[in-house]
């Protein structure tokens, strides 16, 4: 029966051939537009590390002026890094069952053959950063939490950057300059791709990590300053990097691994304990709000899915409304239109839900067309868009252009749509069909 | 003369789905149409707003000092003396953030010494070729002098400030509003003072996407350099930029063994950075509406093209029992403008609704109406376009249809 009413809908196509494509056209084009802003949106929205959503929490505390909050944008939200003061002060704590203060900064790798020296993205942070996050080792392994303070001269290199120094060798043992200071290379990282960079996002939010890890020491062993965001609030007189390390200045970021409720409540009860102690000698003067926020939640807070990208989603899903208004417009037209012959299809002895059913089968011919069509268009735009970000970022990765790749998401959106398509737009027109009295349409003939 | 509304409207409430899926297309494509629009339209006067800095002759040098023996000031000196040398070059100065890049430093400022710490403000540190160097013009006052310009903050004097600013003509207006703020002095946060010694406009700091990018102020002062690193910003005589990049290149990378140059490039490559983001969209939700307004005058057209055909009887009859072509055309014309209106009004208030929502999710001025009121001419004017053609057609069928069976 299907092949038959397979037939059907092809001989109807074939009858209006320029209605036909008209719809399929209106259909390609509504899938098209929702199939790419909901990749981008998908990959922008993503949470890098869902399955610890539960263990991993960001730590932060409110220091900021008594006077205004940290944020005119989100004035109830705690500012999102911590001085080096609380940091410190936090880690010392055993609760938790990992802990990371962390921070980007710049260097320059000398010092390895004939490989010219050059600027590379540089991170300090505490050992934990690598099984907490969970990076993946090419080589070697993390340096231990002994190598942090006093600071071990080891470092761990990401896959690109060991390939450009040692051409992808087991460098583990090998020896570098990291701005004049030698290093030795414990670690290579294989490829990771934290999409955001949710442990920080005060850089660019879809920059690659960093391409080396130094142990968090050398922060202040050789006065390194956070290279992303730093904000100060207090009148205070900061010279040197000691008053800059005493200061009221935010530039760590701190996370924690608590595995249950009783360690989370525990860890929350230390931070307030910290805090009371503080507020006594005169800091902490806005209300208490020390937090302990989840990956998913840290991503909203941060806005990591930007106001455009959720206006174009809302824009996408009005255009496929139009679209598939404007088929259910064109389907009833056409459909009672050719009434004449369900007309005889029914004096014949076809049933109403059969006649239902033959209508709804041509709709949902049409709507394949449609996601088929729909989703070349929508490879071509995601073309078109990641070229466009890629030739503004010279080809380099980290930009916007990351979220640009057309995957099995999109498919899986388009198939989605297709049936909403068929349902929407199908339904009414094919029931309408199959209730039209047949006589009248016999009488004339 | 009379359109005949009457007869008209009680034929399409009788067979009204037709009509109200139109409306509908109508209103939805109402309110995308009008908010895209504004949107689009806010984002394309910030990417042409003046910036007052000749961005095509400007090229940025970034390089980084990496060892114990490199001094910073020494080395700024001589490049900038060789730089300075290129036939071609206009001027030169070190600074302390690529300007557009949207990165930099900002710093409060006040008016009286012991306020309470204010708004922050774009410092951008230059030296006395600076403005030279960018491009931006001195409304009053007057530029640095070489011997005002300050040796770099280091890591034992970081709370340092300057004793002379240049500032924006919008910051001079924030700080010191309908006075001339030449001549006047502020405090930093330590009530630090400096004297207020020219004013440029037009000018864009280094955060286009600030919300306001033009509140900057300049320090005379050589950047610092906890890091070593530093940048420079040379602008040359229109159309030698390329050629000097490729020199200065090459010469900077060997000139000496204790720094590496991270790049050279155009300023215009990091104001469309900045700018990519409004670009992108923009293009996209021109597309979009222009698509929106497409499918919807197609709907239009083929849906009034379908009841026409429908109805070759019925015309036939009305053109047998003595209305004229013209009569025709007015009928499908007063049907459709009369289902576009029900359209546009149901549109605006969907508009209207979208405008608001838009408007608390960009922290945005309300939707000028002024738009509101051009999309709904626009929308009416292409429904009555889609609809002329099948009316025409409609106005053809020939009387004597009306005689035949089917």
């Amino acid at each position: 029966m299907l092949g038959y009413y397979m037939r059907l809908a092809l001989k109807s196509f074939s009858r209006n051939p320029g209605i036909t494509a008209l719809m399929v056209l209106a259909i390609a084009l509504g899938i098209a537009v929702c199939v790419m802003t909901l990749t981008v949106y998908h990959a922008m929205s993503g949470n890098p590390i869902w399955w610890k959503n539960d263990r991993l929490y960001a730590v932060t505390m409110d220091n900021w002026d008594p006077k205004q909050p940290y944020s005119k944008l989100s004035p109830t939200l705690p500012p999102p890094e911590m001085t080096y003061k609380d940091a410190r002060a936090l880690y010392r704590s055993d609760i938790p069952e990992r802990k990371v203060v962390t921070y980007a900064t710049d260097g320059v790798i000398s010092g390895v053959g004939a490989v010219p020296s050059a600027h590379v993205r540089s991170r300090v942070t505490t050992a934990d950063f690598f099984a907490m996050f969970e990076v993946p080792f090419l080589y070697g392994n993390a340096w231990n939490r002994n190598a942090d303070d006093p600071a071990q001269p080891v470092i761990v290199l990401s896959r690109q950057e060991n390939d450009k120094l040692f051409g992808g060798a087991n460098s583990v043992g090998r020896t570098l300059r990291w701005n004049d200071h030698e290093f030795r290379v414990v670690g290579v990282i294989a490829d990771w791709f934290p999409r955001p960079r949710f442990y920080d996002l005060n850089g660019g939010n879809f920059d690659p990590a960093e391409d080396a890890f130094l142990p968090y020491g050398w922060g202040a062993a050789l006065e390194l300053l956070n290279n992303e965001e730093t904000d100060c609030w207090a009148p205070e007189k900061i010279d040197t990097f000691k008053d800059f390390m005493a200061s009221d200045c935010i530039w760590q970021q701190m996370w924690v691994e608590l595995p249950d409720r009783s360690s989370r409540e525990r860890m929350q009860a230390y931070m307030d304990g910290y805090w009371a102690e503080q507020r006594k000698g005169g800091r902490f003067q806005r209300p208490r709000d020390n937090r302990l926020t989840n990956v998913a939640n840290w991503l909203r807070d941060n806005r990591v899915v930007d106001t455009d990208n959720r206006v174009l989603v809302g824009l996408a899903f009005a255009f496929l409304a139009v679209c598939l208004i404007n088929t259910v417009g064109l389907l009833l037209a056409k459909f009672l239109n050719g009434a004449s012959i369900t007309g005889v299809r029914r004096a014949l002895g076809a049933s109403r839900r059969q006649v239902f059913m033959q209508h709804l089968i041509e709709v949902g011919a049409l709507s394949v067309l449609g996601a088929v069509l729909g989703l070349a268009l929508a490879t071509l735009g995601l073309a078109a868009v990641h070229h466009l970000y890629a030739a503004a970022h010279l080809n380099r990765p980290g930009g916007y252009q990351e979220l640009t790749h057309f995957d099995s998401v999109g498919v899986l959106w388009a198939v989605i749509l297709a049936l909403v398509a068929t349902l929407a737009a199908g339904l009414y027109p094919a029931w309408r069909v199959g209730r039209l009295p047949p006589a009248i349409y016999l009488k004339s003939q | 003369m009379s359109l005949n509304v009457r007869p008209i409207l009680s034929a399409l409430l009788r067979n009204r789905t037709g009509a109200v899926l139109v409306a509908m297309q109508v209103a939805i494509a109402l309110a995308v149409l009008v908010n895209a629009l504004y949107i689009v339209v806010q984002r394309v006067e910030k990417m042409r707003r003046p910036t007052g800095i000749d961005v095509d002759n400007i090229m940025v040098i970034s390089s980084t000092g990496f060892t114990t023996r490199f001094q910073s000031v020494p080395t700024i000196q001589q490049d900038l003396t060789w730089l300075r040398s290129l036939p071609g070059v206009v001027a030169a100065t070190p600074t302390s953030s690529i300007p557009l890049a949207d990165g930099g430093n900002n710093e409060p400022l006040v008016t009286r010494p012991d306020a309470h710490r204010g708004e922050n403000y774009n410092q951008i540190e230059i030296d006395e070729q600076g403005l030279a160097a960018l491009g931006l013009h001195l409304v009053a006052g007057r530029n640095f002098r070489h011997d005002e310009i300050q040796p770099p903050l280091t890591t034992s004097d970081a709370a340092r400030f300057v004793p002379q600013i240049i500032v924006g003509r919008a910051l001079g207006e924030r700080l010191f509003p309908g006075q001339d703020p030449v001549g006047k002095r502020v405090f930093d946060s330590l009530n630090q003072t400096a004297t207020i010694v020219g004013v440029v406009d037009p000018v864009i700091g280094n955060f286009p996407s600030h919300e306001h990018p033009d509140w900057v102020y300049f320090a005379p002062r050589y950047p610092y350099s906890f890091t070593g690193s530093s940048i420079y910003l040379v602008r040359t005589q229109p159309g030698q930029r390329s050629a000097l990049m490729r020199l200065v290149e090459e010469h900077l990378s060997k000139s000496n063994p204790d720094r590496e140059i991270d790049f050279v490039r155009p300023l215009n490559y990091f104001r469309d950075l900045s700018y990519l983001g409004d670009r992108a969209m923009s293009i996209y939700l021109t597309t979009v509406l222009t698509l929106i307004v497409g499918v919807t005058c197609l709907g239009i057209f083929a849906l009034a093209t379908f009841n026409i055909s429908t109805r070759t009887k019925q015309i036939g009859t009305r053109r047998a029992v003595g209305a004229r072509r013209r009569d025709i055309v007015r009928y499908f014309l007063v049907e459709n403008g009369l289902i576009t209106s029900a359209g546009v009004v149901t549109g605006c208030a969907l508009a209207l609704a979208a405008g608001y929502w838009l408007s608390v999710e960009y922290a945005l001025p309300r939707l000028n109406l002024y738009y509101l009121v051009s999309g709904v001419l626009l929308l009416w004017a292409i429904g009555q376009l889609a609809a002329w053609q099948p009316a025409r057609r409609a106005a053809a069928v020939p009387p004597s249809v009306a005689t035949r069976t089917v």
